[in-house]
């Protein structure tokens, strides 16, 4: 039996040893943290799934209740993976930041507030770890670049977490309990959708959905390599967390609308996650900087997790836990491959770099699985979940949306042929012609979770027992499968069939390319122009504006950004009339202000 | 035996003057005096010259033994801190201790006043040393109409009901039957002149002046000491003695409009001291608020809360400003070579901003309960919002402090040392917080005893 408050006790103590260790050694601090992720990932996995966890609290004050559900522990056993396959790369990127002891200390305080979220019984434990993984990871992050994205990360996700807050404390004066499962079930009426939409916003928050997907670029773009992995991979899904809570724990009754045979707010928030996707997905496409794209992508994914739970039947919603596994797993290593190349060459810039594959094959490998999974192409996890979710749409007659899923997966295949062809392909530069692959550390885990990836899409039905078992709890019906097919509403899914052609598509093509000849190399700067002299051979490098045609038809920022500066700027503007109005240098002011009350109480009107 | 608590700072603050070369460590000694004896203190009803039911009673109950303990304990830490400025004004300052203790243990409305203008006029002498002589005659003037309001508040009350005791006030008022309509004037002049040195909104423009250039000594003491003791007489006053219902709608606009202006004020500031001091404004607001509320538990726990988280914040932020320049701008990264004083500055402001792990977030979780306990379900939207942007500005404090290429060195290892216990007592308070509720917990049922009963 493994007593989980121990665990997150034990992660928070190593987090400690962590800093103190740094201050020796900065490399022996971050391999503490590999350690213990390590080890909270094992025993959870171990236990978890042996449904052996021990869920007594006795040394923390009893506010804090652990319940161990299977959404809980699916969540918390896949989070705590991402952090320790991020993890690895901690001890080569400590000695870039500025306070690598308080880096680590952060990391695993981080982790520990995690586990904590998933495993909450009340939800006053959710709120406190919530609240606890919102200012370590804030702190991680300006260790990067810039101090101005975790002021953004802040603001939205203390919306996030006070919308919650509201909703908490509503259900607590309202039925005397904050214990979860308890209060949503007891849930009516216009409470109901009051507590569904708060909880929503902060899951929208959390998960970057369209209004609030403004931190998401910033926050991944400036923060060290693998602090955005673990955003992308593990903090995100606890938006995902919150949302099942939400719209699959309470199912408030309200109208339905015929046309699609959903209710009412699911379809709203279906709406929502369809603007996300396409929104996501077109400023994905115009991203430079590669972190940033991925950080696009990720906001896009993360509305076609809200959308498989909109749909609200067995099939999407299996759909929307295998998209989350499998786009935790594929961004993670999507942007761990990025990390390597950062690590390497000192920036992500797209329009910057070329021709990486010559010095870094494998990570090359890695990051064209990850991507292929997360345009949902087979013969990757993401094509299962992404195949799930569109059965779904189309089984209830969602025709927008289905739509909006479309368009977001044939776009998210031209971002993510964006980096692949201008970053890793294409013309290499004079200047990188020393960069070496990554070292082995950083190699362990891109190679552990691609070939996790691999596994998901050509088996995937080794992986649904665990999803079956939150769906058994949830109160739904598993997935029918029958060997290693997956059966859906509008035909059989043959994993391994469709593995198996793909593959023999790859051979047949690298037979034909072994028999016929090969291509002559060339250097970078032997282009075309006509006679002329060329003085900027980077502008006509063709990973500069790649996709400029599409990128013309809506070059014009949305419009968020400036209602979100516009509303900084008015409460600025109130504090000034305040300090100008009342915090004088005169005393008049305040005499006079003490008359005028005097007056209003003498004259009596209103009292 | 209580009243040495008073005797003893008095007449040593007239021995000091007589003999200025000791006056410094009269003045530690007395402090740590006070400091000690506090904690001998048996609760009780101590009569002052047996004048019979017209003279001067001190009442020591938990809520009083919680203040002494409190602010005894960090008027001490403060003074030793700044030892150079202490030596300077060691008078004062012992006058100060003996105002503090008054305003604390006494219960008769008059005394409370001589104790008021005591402490005032220590306060106004303190901020002296800023160097800002118009900002303290500002202090003075403002302090002073608001001392003088509630002496006529306190003469009017007394002409109706013949009292000045503040346990009897009530009985009285039941016996003589007098309307909330007739009683609201000499309260709310009360009110109004408390309110002044409680900084709340319209009176408080002399906050600006004294607390933006104010040195580590006068600042710390002035924001966190005197602030708390004022907050916690205001406290015992709204609960046991004003009846100010009628005023509701009043009394409601003023405190939420000091808690928003407050916050507003400080997120458009640059200065950190400016910040600081903004933000006490806004936590007055919702102190009193709360009090005003009937929420006694949670307006003493975040007086607690605020009057620590102070006393860390203040004494960093000014030591800062003076060693290096006020505005932000110039501070950046200031945490570099200090990063003790950088950590326990973090836990104060995460504490004040509410993140959990921290006694403030404990405190902020019990005051939304009480007021949504209330079945008000605007207010709470309120605080909310409010709390949403101090902690912005909290955190772009914060950011801007750890980041940056400043070469600010502070050597001060007393200081480094009480702000870290400080900073460790918040974080041990927010996560085993149950000792800090079985201490506030007495405090509600004592008051009511002493409304109806007259002692306990």
């Amino acid at each position: 039996m493994l007593n989980l408050e121990l665990v997150v006790l034990a992660t928070l103590l190593g987090g400690v040893v962590a800093y103190l260790l740094s201050m020796i050694n900065k490399r022996v601090g971050s391999a503490v943290t590999i350690l213990v992720s390590g080890a909270v990932f094992s025993l959870l996995a171990y236990y978890g799934f042996g449904n052996s966890i021990d869920q007594t609290v006795e040394l923390i004050p009893n506010f804090v209740m652990f319940k161990v559900t299977a959404l809980g522990t699916f969540f918390a056993v896949l989070v705590s993976f991402v952090f320790f396959m991020v993890s690895f790369f901690n001890p080569f990127f400590a000695e870039r930041y500025k306070y690598p002891n308080a880096f680590n200390l952060l990391y695993l305080m981080t982790l520990a507030g995690v586990v904590g979220v998933f495993y909450a019984s009340n939800f006053i434990t959710l709120f406190v770890f919530f609240e606890l993984v919102v200012w370590t990871s804030m702190f991680l992050i300006p260790m990067g670049k810039g101090t101005k994205a975790s002021i953004t990360y802040f603001v939205f996700s203390t919306v996030g977490s006070f919308a919650m807050l509201y909703a908490i404390i509503f259900m607590a004066v309202g039925f005397g309990t904050t214990d979860i499962d308890t209060v949503l079930a007891g849930l009516t009426g216009t409470a109901a959708l009051i507590v569904y939409g708060l909880l929503l916003v902060a899951s929208f928050a959390k998960l970057g959905a369209y209004p609030f997907m403004v931190w998401l670029p910033k926050v991944l773009g400036n923060a060290p390599d693998p602090v955005s992995a673990v955003f992308s991979g593990g903090i995100e899904k606890m938006g995902a967390f919150i949302a099942v809570l939400a719209m699959i724990k309470i199912s408030p009754a309200s109208a339905m609308f015929e046309a699609v045979g959903l209710p009412v707010q699911n379809y709203i928030v279906g709406v929502i996650a369809a603007v996300t996707i396409i929104v996501g997905t077109m400023m994905a496409i115009r991203q430079d900087d590669a972190k940033k794209l991925l950080a696009y992508s990720s906001a896009a994914n993360g509305g076609y997790i809200l959308l498989a739970f909109t749909i609200g039947n067995s099939v999407a919603i299996t759909g929307g836990f295998f998209h989350i596994f499998a786009h935790a797993l594929a961004s993670t290593a999507a942007f761990l491959a990025i990390g390597v190349v950062t690590y390497r060459t000192k920036t992500s810039k797209i329009s910057e770099l070329g021709g990486m594959i010559h010095h870094m094959p494998i990570t090359y490998v890695v990051y064209l699985a990850a991507i292929i999974s997360m345009a949902g192409i087979p013969p990757m996890g993401g094509f299962i979940s992404k195949w799930l979710i569109f059965q779904a749409l189309i089984q209830n007659n969602l025709v927008f949306l289905a739509t909006a899923a479309f368009i977001g997966s044939i776009g998210s295949f031209l971002y993510v042929f964006r980096p692949l062809a201008a970053l890793f392909l294409g013309q290499k530069l004079p200047k990188y012609k020393d960069v070496k692959e990554a070292p082995l550390l950083m190699l362990i885990p891109m190679i552990i979770l691609t070939l996790l990836s691999v596994v998901a899409g050509v088996f995937p039905t080794l992986f649904l027992p665990m999803i079956n078992n939150i769906m058994t709890e949830l109160g739904f019906q598993t997935l029918m499968t029958s060997g290693f097919q997956i059966i859906g509403f509008n035909g059989t899914l043959d994993p391994a069939l469709v593995a198996a052609v793909f593959g023999t598509g790859v051979l047949v093509v690298f037979i034909l390319f072994m028999i016929f000849p090969k291509s002559r190399k060339v250097g970078l700067m032997d282009t075309y122009t006509g006679g002329e002299f060329i003085y900027t051979e980077e502008l006509l490098h063709y990973s500069a504006d790649f996709y400029a045609p599409l990128e013309r038809l809506y070059r014009k920022e949305p419009f968020v950004n400036k209602i979100y500066d516009s509303i900084r700027i008015k409460v600025e503007e109130l504090g000034a009339f305040v300090r100008y109005f009342f915090f004088t240098n005169k005393p008049e002011v305040t005499v006079f202000w003490i008359v005028a009350i005097l007056l209003f109480i003498v004259w009596g009107d209103i009292i | 035996m209580a009243v040495l608590l008073i005797a003893i700072p008095l007449l040593f603050a007239f021995v000091s003057i007589l003999n200025k070369k000791y006056a410094f460590y009269l003045l530690a000694l007395v402090a740590a005096f006070n400091f000690v004896f506090s904690f001998f203190l048996e609760k009780g009803m101590y009569s002052i010259g047996g004048f019979g039911p017209f003279g001067i009673n001190l009442l020591v109950d938990q809520y009083a033994l919680i203040g002494l303990w409190l602010l005894n304990g960090l008027f001490f830490l403060t003074v030793m801190i700044n030892l150079k400025a202490s030596k300077k004004l060691a008078t004062v300052l012992i006058v100060l201790l003996a105002g503090i203790n008054g305003l604390l243990l006494t219960n008769d409305l008059f005394n409370l006043f001589v104790f008021l203008e005591i402490t005032g006029i220590s306060a106004y002498l303190l901020t002296t040393e800023n160097k800002k002589p118009v900002s303290s005659f500002n202090y003075l003037v403002q302090g002073t109409v608001g001392s003088g309001l509630y002496l006529l508040g306190l003469v009017i009350l007394y002409s109706m009901i013949g009292t000045l005791n503040m346990s009897d006030v009530i009985s009285r008022i039941y016996t003589i039957g007098a309307t909330p309509t007739t009683l609201l004037l000499p309260f709310m002049l009360m009110f109004i002149g408390l309110g002044v040195e409680a900084k709340l909104l319209p009176f408080n423009s002399w906050v600006k002046g004294v607390l933006e250039k104010a040195k580590p000594l006068s600042g710390t003491l002035v924001s966190s000491v005197i602030a708390g003791t004022i907050l916690l007489v205001f406290g015992r006053l709204l609960t046991t003695v004003m009846v100010i219902s009628n005023a509701d709608m009043l009394i409601t606009i003023i405190l939420i409009a000091t808690i928003i202006a407050g916050e507003v004020a400080a997120f458009k500031s640059t200065r950190i001291r400016e910040i600081l001091l903004f933000s006490s404004i806004g936590q007055a607001g919702l102190v009193v608020y709360l009090f005003t509320h009937g929420l006694l538990m949670q307006g003493v726990l975040l007086i607690i809360a605020n009057v620590l988280s102070k006393f860390v914040l203040f004494t960093i932020g000014a030591s800062l400003a003076e060693a290096a320049g006020d505005e932000v701008e110039e501070l950046r990264g200031a945490f570099k070579n200090n990063k003790l004083l950088g950590i326990g500055f973090t836990v104060a402001a995460l504490s004040v901003t509410g993140l959990p792990l921290f006694f403030g977030f404990v405190v902020k979780l019990n005051v939304l309960l009480g007021i949504f306990g209330s079945y008000d379900l605007i207010t709470p939207i309120i605080i909310l919002v409010v709390s949403l942007i101090e902690g912005v500005y909290f955190i772009k404090l914060l950011m801007k402090l750890w980041y940056g290429e400043s070469n600010v060195q502070i050597k001060n290892v007393l200081m480094t040392v009480s702000v870290l216990s400080v900073a460790v007592v918040l974080i041990v308070l927010g996560v085993y917080y149950q000792p800090m509720m079985d201490l506030v917990a007495p405090i509600k049922d004592e008051m009511i005893m002493i409304i109806q009963g007259g002692s306990f």
